[in-house]
């Protein structure tokens, strides 16, 4: 197939996919509250309608960056699809984009002269404390595997099976990441309701819809990543099931945990990780990870 | 405003062609790479700026000066 056209309908089915997956998040949220929730196709009507609302410029904002950042969320997403479901290369380059991602929350803020919107960027500068367990996760899929090349570490789990039953508590790091990244989740500080929408406060119209859009690709790269790291080769039905369950889960955990305080965040976050790396590196010199 | 439709058209034209000719031809998968990255996020960019609604010109100051709209 043209490696174009592979592209364009990789990033469209992360699109669609990623939007339905956060309809369903969303919906799961609403019935574990006894609610009975928005459709499961809003979320991404919600995006589509956005590119058609009214948008103004404020005038606190800066406005090439205020623009500029939107563009680069979606590129950095972009380069998730084509790093991950596309070419299969490098797990480093996807550590890359999810550290600019950080970046992104951190300038979107500032950018907007909006004190919700810089508070929010103060607090995504904290919420770096993700990216910790999440580097330490992919070492130890390379310390493992040998390897960080997407398609040489499927290659590897299909000779000596999924790295979960291997290095779980790597995996849960992973998830950890998951669970922060998902929706109205405990770690969410950048976009707690004290302050509005956080970071995107201030991109409302077609800005938002673009940023919904980055968004919902966003979350099908972390599933598939995640699916395809520790999972190993899947069919399109394997991911769909494994994208639902995840789905699935977080919106349980999400709607069962009140969002946790910025320094109880971040203190989580370090502590699981800790334990986690600890773990693994106990599992690793015991030899009960061969 | 006017300066920023203008820019807005270019990009969708030269985004639009590059992918076309991406789609079209096989080029280098380098090229193809960079085309997609910058090119897609343009695409959708210069599209959105020019089809979104925009505020009447009597609402546009009350619009740009309290924008914690949110939603």
């Amino acid at each position: 197939m043209n490696l174009m056209a592979n592209i364009l309908i990789n990033v469209i089915i992360a699109f669609l996919a990623g939007s339905l997956l956060l309809g369903l998040h969303r919906k799961v949220m609403a019935r574990v509250q006894k609610r009975p929730g928005p459709p499961i196709v809003q979320h991404l009507i919600h995006s589509l309608k956005f590119f058609f609302k009214e948008t103004a410029i404020p005038k606190t904002v800066s406005r090439v960056f205020y623009i500029g950042i939107v563009f680069i969320l979606a590129l950095i997403w972009i380069v998730g699809v084509i790093v991950g479901p596309v070419a299969h290369d490098s797990l480093l380059i996807l550590f890359g984009v999810y550290a600019v991602y950080k970046i992104v929350e951190h300038n979107s803020g500032s950018s907007s002269g909006s004190p919700y919107g810089k508070l929010s960027c103060v607090r995504a500068v904290l919420s770096a404390a993700t990216e910790l367990p999440l580097f330490a996760s992919i070492v130890f899929v390379y310390l493992i595997t040998g390897t960080m090349n997407i398609g040489e570490i499927i290659a590897y789990q299909s000779a000596h099976g999924p790295l979960i039953f291997s290095i779980p508590l790597a995996a849960l790091m992973f998830f950890m990441l998951i669970i922060t990244k998902s929706p109205y989740s405990p770690f969410a500080i950048t976009k707690d309701k004290a302050l509005i929408s956080g970071f995107e406060t201030e991109h409302f119209g077609f800005l938002r819809g673009f940023m919904l859009f980055s968004e919902s690709i966003a979350w099908y790269v972390m599933l598939w990543v995640f699916l395809t790291i520790f999972f190993g080769p899947l069919s399109a039905v394997g991911y769909l099931i494994g994208m639902v369950a995840i789905s699935f889960i977080t919106g349980f955990i999400n709607a069962a945990t009140p969002l946790l305080s910025p320094n109880h965040s971040v203190m989580t976050q370090i502590t699981i990780g800790a334990i986690c790396f600890f773990g693994t590196v106990l599992m690793i010199f015991t030899g009960v990870v061969a | 405003m006017v300066s920023q439709k203008i820019t807005c058209i270019i990009l969708l034209v030269l985004s639009t062609v590059a992918i076309l000719a991406c789609l079209i031809a096989d080029f280098e998968a380098w090229i193809v790479y960079a085309v997609a990255i910058f090119g897609i996020p343009t695409w959708v960019l210069s599209l959105g700026l020019l089809t979104m609604a925009k505020p009447k010109p009597e609402d546009e100051e009350e619009r740009v000066k309290e924008p914690f709209t949110g939603y």
